[in-house]
């Protein structure tokens, strides 16, 4: 089962390749990389960030139900781990602008 | 960073009134303008509107204080006040009412900022880079600055060398690089999410009518809020840090 997942994602990439076949946005020599990269990383960036910020909720979650009398405190830890994850992905979204 | 450089009403009435003090002004300091005739750029004027307005809006409420009839203005603010030096009180060991002036500032300017941009017509001056830079350096010299009035010279530098002197060789490079990261985040940080909450409305006005666009703008004035407080909190975290005494 596990090979057919791999050659199917595989044949997945390869009939994608008419992405080469896009003119360059720069005008002048040479394809530019950082258009699709900078795409890339910031998915790759909110994918991650998803992940962390789920774990942290998870966690909130159950310590809130485990000792609703700590709710008000973890939900302050709470708010304030997610709004310090959602930055990590935020500087990715300006260095894309950068790379523009 | 942003393409766009729509001239809002306030920025034109400044470049047709006050164009030249401002160009003479940045000439002498060594940057002159790119456009001599249009030095005011729209964040600056912004950011000088919000100020009158809340210099006028704590004036109106200065006149109507009272002690024994509290009007809905200045239960409001109470209750803003009560939240600012309860949670100054719990991030900083003692002394917190010391520092809650500066925070009490610090939240409610930026939160005025921020929400401004919701208003058409307006554009909220932290959607660029330079004004929050300006407020994380503000921070940055202030906690640094509470912290050596707090403690003394000597023993503030010596924090940086870590619990053991052992480790102060790779602990002072560390903190330093930490002590410099903290205003980069703090400006990335509010600077990103008012950009990027304005973009992704943009963005998905630019798809679709009414409801979709409302949804994406109601978590932008969340968002607002929630930067305007974490940057208050974590103002409040660095200075108690900084004038933090183990007993």
């Amino acid at each position: 089962m596990k090979r057919k997942l791999i050659l199917a994602a595989g044949a997945a990439m390869v009939a994608a390749s008419p992405i080469f076949a896009q003119t360059p946005a720069g005008g002048g020599g040479g394809t530019d990389w950082s258009h699709p990269f900078a795409y890339l990383a910031m998915g790759i960036a909110s994918g991650l960030c998803g992940l962390g910020q789920g774990k942290a909720v998870a966690s909130a979650s159950e310590g809130m139900a485990r000792n609703p009398g700590a709710a008000a405190a973890i939900r302050g830890a709470l708010i304030l781990g997610l709004v310090l994850i959602e930055s990590l992905a935020l500087y990715t979204l300006v260095i894309t602008y950068v790379a523009k | 960073m942003p393409e766009h450089e729509v001239e809002l009403w306030t920025t034109v009435l400044f470049n047709k009134f006050l164009a030249a003090p401002l160009t003479s002004f940045l000439t002498a300091i060594g940057h002159p303008p790119a456009d001599p005739a249009h030095p005011w750029e729209n964040w600056i004027t912004m950011e000088i509107l919000v100020v009158v307005i809340i210099m006028v809006l704590f004036a109106f409420l200065r006149s109507r204080l009272s002690v024994d009839k509290p009007g809905k203005l200045q239960l409001t603010f109470e209750a803003i006040y009560k939240f600012v030096s309860g949670q100054a009180s719990e991030s900083i060991d003692h002394h917190a009412s010391k520092y809650v002036p500066f925070f009490g500032t610090l939240f409610i300017f930026i939160l005025f900022m921020n929400l401004i941009g919701v208003i058409p017509g307006f554009e909220a001056p932290t959607m660029s880079p330079a004004v929050p830079l300006a407020f994380a350096i503000a921070v940055f010299l202030y906690y640094h600055w509470m912290g050596l009035r707090e403690q003394g010279v000597g023993k503030y530098l010596a924090h940086f060398a870590g619990p053991m002197w052992q480790l102060a060789i790779i602990m002072i490079p560390i903190e330093i690089i930490s002590h410099f990261a903290r205003p980069l985040s703090l400006t990335i940080r509010l600077f990103a999410n008012m950009f990027a909450g304005e973009r992704v409305t943009i963005t998905f006005l630019s798809l679709t009518y009414l409801v979709l666009p409302a949804v994406f703008m109601g978590l932008h004035v969340f968002v607002a809020f929630l930067q305007a407080f974490i940057f208050m909190l974590l103002a409040m975290i660095y200075v108690g840090t900084a004038t933090a005494h183990e007993h």
